[in-house]
């Protein structure tokens, strides 16, 4: 293959170097495709106020203990004087506790809700970022090398997308536990602990295939194209011609995956603590809230519209931003 | 709701997770309310009943009463059920020797004579018993109840490797008790315990003497069983009803229908009734669903109802308080304590730090559903004497004021036992259990106790608690106990002698000569001279040997349909009482 079809002499004189096309005045020449999509998101307002939202989420975790201790309670005291006989709070907000107290223990609210933000964020971000890296590393050495790596990697994809993840998640905590030491020798912190890294791992353990595969179909198309091809006949070693030449060309399919990964994430990570597979107390969780609140909404309604909101809120700041930094780099929208 | 399920004896492993508490089973009113504890029931009998019973005012023939329950029966099998649900399930199917009537006005129940004419006649020694038999009784199937039946069924019960679930007095204190082992062994069809001279007549033979006999006759164990309609396990598919309901179908787990038997005699039954044409009991169902389900009443739904205790976070829905069954229940729960493993003056330190109120709240126990213990004995059982140690009257703030932690921690010094640890299981995937855990940790840390908690499984937790010599010496189980009849004979030499160590129903595992020969002496006495002599002896072991934190009487208070009729509570069983029931619009 020859650099440059025949039929393209046209603007290669005026252009030498990159056969760029010819620009309208004001647009700034030789922009990168991340710096177009930056531009765009700026621009997109949807997308500013998503972002907005996500900090501030990330930042209510970060100093949740300071939020916390800002109201005057903690996570873990009992408050057993401030629910009646059957278990129902006896005042709704109050100073003392801004979102009133959960039913029968009287633990504060807002302190559970402030804390259950830390897993969910903890989680959804660790794992989207391992899952991201394995997967593009994965989707890079099948799709670059070929041949018997990528038969074996694209087989290994095949089997973990194929393995029910469910059933993982419920039957990775024993083991796990067992390798600990067993049940026996653990404090109930550290049995909560080990759920919380167990839910890390099968949710980077799931998620990197699929990104995996989409990557690969890429490399196999990028890999035959002139400038890696330029990059190969020059000597470049492998690696360089990997992340140097190959992986910027892959920051649009990289980031959207990931911002599609972070809500679905958040979700998971509640649906399985909802489930009793997740996490368990004495780590507060919002799926853990919204299990038990399930039943008190009607007493209650505020001890299950909290979480419910946190989630909903969350998820939808992230999936809409996802969505935004998708159409950013995305070359063909329009705006 | 472990408790609803069980009765007690061989069936101590059951009652394992009692005291992890789970919210829906322990929630409700009482009538009397306050510290009146429901109405004791008293050790009254009545040989003299007879069939048919008073017809109920206002109740209507006909519809099906359907049975939505959140707990699966293991059995009904008559000799394999011992579970109260499976007993009053069983109670509409089977006829036993003798049968409790309810009081119409107490509620109180009486022992009444059922396929027996009489309440049994003991010999001069106690060790033989005479019953006389009613005849004329048919099965469903039209085919006549013999005399040999009834000794059949006994014999069954000995068979005690394939009917493990089932009630085992008979194993104490029948004659050979020990050695024979059912009618399915090689000669099992001798058993020299049980005669029958003619077709009315019954006799027992006994090992020791056996006080409660007429009691023990009540459970479905006693029915008549024809030898050659018993399929061992498969018996309870279909099996020979006398009573006025008859098995249609039945999906082990799932749902059991029940249909009007043809030929059950309401002139020879003094107890039961026979109004609905069907029962449709449905198991394994949501609780909450199901509880909300009955409470709304909407179409199909008014007909029906749950016997587990009203879950506290549905109160609020709970618009007519007719839709509440309550009443008392034969149950005691406690946190029992291993006095081989802490010394006494530590468990008086346990008892003193117990956070009660803070304990009721997290664990959900409604005021009025589950009341405040002092004693081991219940309310509902003869022999009960309310009186209350000091600082043990299961209410209380215990070390969470921090005086008392303050106090208990000094103590704890004097005693040179700082740091003394307590150990527990508790159910890493329930979470009340996992509040209750932290709740516990946190009040008795800040007493200055170490705490070592295991999470563990609740699949697995009964087999881990019900180990007498598990390594945790605070609630190991039996950790709660529910009369099997009505009198002290069924708590005391059961659960606090030293063999009970070994049999693995023992609450603390006291291992007390002069406690044994004191308990002893009293299950001899006569019955009635019994009543004041459990009490001192409750008493007593509270004072000196304090193997356990009372928490609470159960009581029942179950919600039922708009249009279920007659929906009242069996003190025995602490259960609603089936055979009584009818439709309002049928």
């Amino acid at each position: 293959m020859s650099i440059g079809s025949p039929d393209s002499t046209v603007g290669i004189e005026d252009h030498p170097a990159s056969a760029e096309p010819e620009r309208a005045k004001g647009v700034a020449h030789g922009k990168s495709p991340t710096r177009i999509a930056m531009d765009r998101l700026r621009k997109d307002k949807v997308a500013i106020v998503c972002a907005t939202i996500v900090v501030l989420f990330i930042l209510v975790a970060v100093f949740a203990p300071l939020l916390v201790k800002l109201e005057g309670a903690d996570i873990g005291t009992f408050n057993p004087d401030l629910v009646d006989a059957y278990g129902f709070p006896v005042n709704g907000p109050t100073p003392a506790h801004w979102f009133g107290v959960e039913p029968k223990t009287g633990r504060d609210n807002f302190a559970r809700w402030v804390y259950g933000a830390r897993p969910s964020l903890i989680i959804a971000f660790i794992a989207t970022v391992s899952g991201t890296v394995i997967g593009v590393v994965m989707g890079l050495l099948a799709g670059f090398l070929g041949g018997w790596v990528d038969r074996i990697i694209s087989w290994v994809i095949d089997f973990v997308l194929s393995l029910p993840y469910l059933l993982f998640a419920i039957a990775m905590v024993p083991i796990v536990e067992q390798l600990r030491g067993g049940s026996f020798n653990l404090t109930p912190a550290e049995q909560a602990q080990i759920r919380f890294f167990v839910l890390i791992f099968v949710l980077s353990f799931f998620g990197w295939a699929g990104l995996a595969r989409i990557i690969r179909g890429e490399v196999l198309s990028l890999r035959e194209r002139e400038f890696v091809l330029a990059a190969k006949a020059i000597g470049v070693p492998t690696r360089q011609v990997l992340f140097k030449e190959l992986l910027p060309n892959l920051v649009a399919p990289i980031v959207i995956s990931a911002s599609l990964a972070l809500p679905a994430y958040v979700t998971a990570e509640a649906g399985l603590s909802f489930l009793g597979v997740g996490l368990i107390e004495p780590v507060p969780s919002w799926g853990q809230t919204i299990a038990t609140a399930t039943n008190w909404f009607k007493a209650d309604p505020i001890y299950l519209w909290l979480p419910v909101l946190g989630i909903t809120i969350l998820v939808l700041a992230l999936a809409l931003l996802g969505d935004a930094v998708r159409d950013a780099f995305d070359p063909k929208t329009r705006r | 709701m472990q408790w609803k399920r069980i009765t007690a004896v061989a069936a101590t492993v059951m009652l394992a997770a009692v005291a992890c508490g789970s919210p829906s089973s322990n929630s409700g009113s009482n009538n009397t309310g306050g510290g009146n504890v429901g109405g004791a029931q008293e050790k009254a009998t009545d040989a003299t009943a007879k069939g048919p019973a008073k017809p109920i005012e206002g109740a209507k023939s006909g519809g099906t009463i359907t049975v939505l329950s959140d707990v699966t029966p293991d059995t009904f099998d008559p000799t394999d059920i011992y579970y109260v649900d499976g007993n009053q399930i069983g109670k509409l199917m089977y006829r036993a020797l003798t049968q409790y009537k309810l009081d119409e006005k107490t509620g109180k129940p009486v022992l009444v004579p059922d396929l027996a004419e009489d309440l049994g006649t003991p010999s001069e020694d106690g060790l033989t018993w005479t019953f006389k038999l009613k005849q004329g009784i048919k099965y469903m199937d039209g085919t006549p109840v013999k005399a040999a039946d009834y000794a059949y069924s006994i014999k069954r019960s000995f068979a005690h490797d394939l009917f493990s679930s089932g009630p085992t007095y008979q194993l104490q204190f029948f004659k050979d008790g020990g050695k024979y082992k059912g009618p399915y062994t090689q000669g099992g069809e001798n058993y020299a315990g049980v005669e029958t001279p003619d077709e009315s007549t019954l006799i027992i033979h006994l090992d020791k003497k056996f006080n409660d006999l007429p009691y023990y006759a009540a459970f479905p164990m006693f029915t008549p069983i024809p030898q050659a309609k018993d399929t061992k396990k498969n018996y309870e598919q279909k099996p020979m009803a006398t009573g006025p309901y008859q098995v249609e179908s039945y999906t082990a787990g799932s749902q059991l229908k029940l249909t009007k038997n043809p030929n059950w005699d309401p002139n020879t039954d003094p107890v039961r009734y026979q109004y609905p044409d069907k029962f449709d009991f449905k198991f394994a169902q949501d609780t909450i669903k199901v509880q909300r389900q009955v409470l709304a009443s909407a179409g199909p739904d008014a007909s029906a109802l749950n016997y587990s205790n009203l879950d506290v976070s549905l109160y609020p829905e709970l618009k007519d308080p007719s839709q509440l069954v309550k009443g008392p229940g034969p149950c005691t729960i406690t946190w029992p304590m291993d006095t081989r493993k802490i010394p006494i003056e530590v468990r008086k330190l346990i008892v003193k730090s117990f956070p009660f109120d803070s304990w009721r709240k997290v664990s959900g126990q409604a005021p009025d559903s589950s009341f405040p213990a002092s004693t081991i004995l219940p309310p509902a059982v003869p022999g009960y004497e309310k009186y209350e140690l000091p600082g043990m009257n299961g209410l209380g703030k215990g070390a969470e004021d921090p005086a008392v932690a303050a106090e208990v921690k000094a103590e704890l010094e004097k005693l040179g036992k700082s740091g003394f640890e307590l150990s527990w299981y508790f159910s890493n995937d329930d979470p009340i259990a996992t509040q209750v855990n932290q709740l516990r940790t946190q009040v008795y840390e800040k007493a200055g106790f170490k705490v070592k908690a295991t999470g563990v499984p609740k699949a697995k937790i009964r087999t881990l608690t019900g180990d007498q010599n598990a390594p945790v010496n605070m609630g190991k189980t039996p950790a709660g106990w529910c009369s099997d009849w009505p009198s002290g004979t069924s708590w005391f030499p059961v659960l606090f002698k030293s063999d009970a160590i070994e049999l693995g129903n023992s609450i603390g595992q006291l291992q007390d000569k002069a406690l044994d020969a004191e308990i002893d002496r009293v299950a001899d006495l006569d019955p009635n001279a019994q009543l004041k002599e459990w009490s001192k002896i409750d008493k007593k072991i509270m004072q000196d040997h304090l193997p356990l934190v009372p928490l609470y009487y159960s009581a029942s208070a179950f919600p039922v349909g708009k249009n279920i009729g007659h929906a009242v509570n069996d003190m025995t069983q602490g259960m609603p009482e089936f055979t009584s029931l009818y439709l309002k619009q049928p």
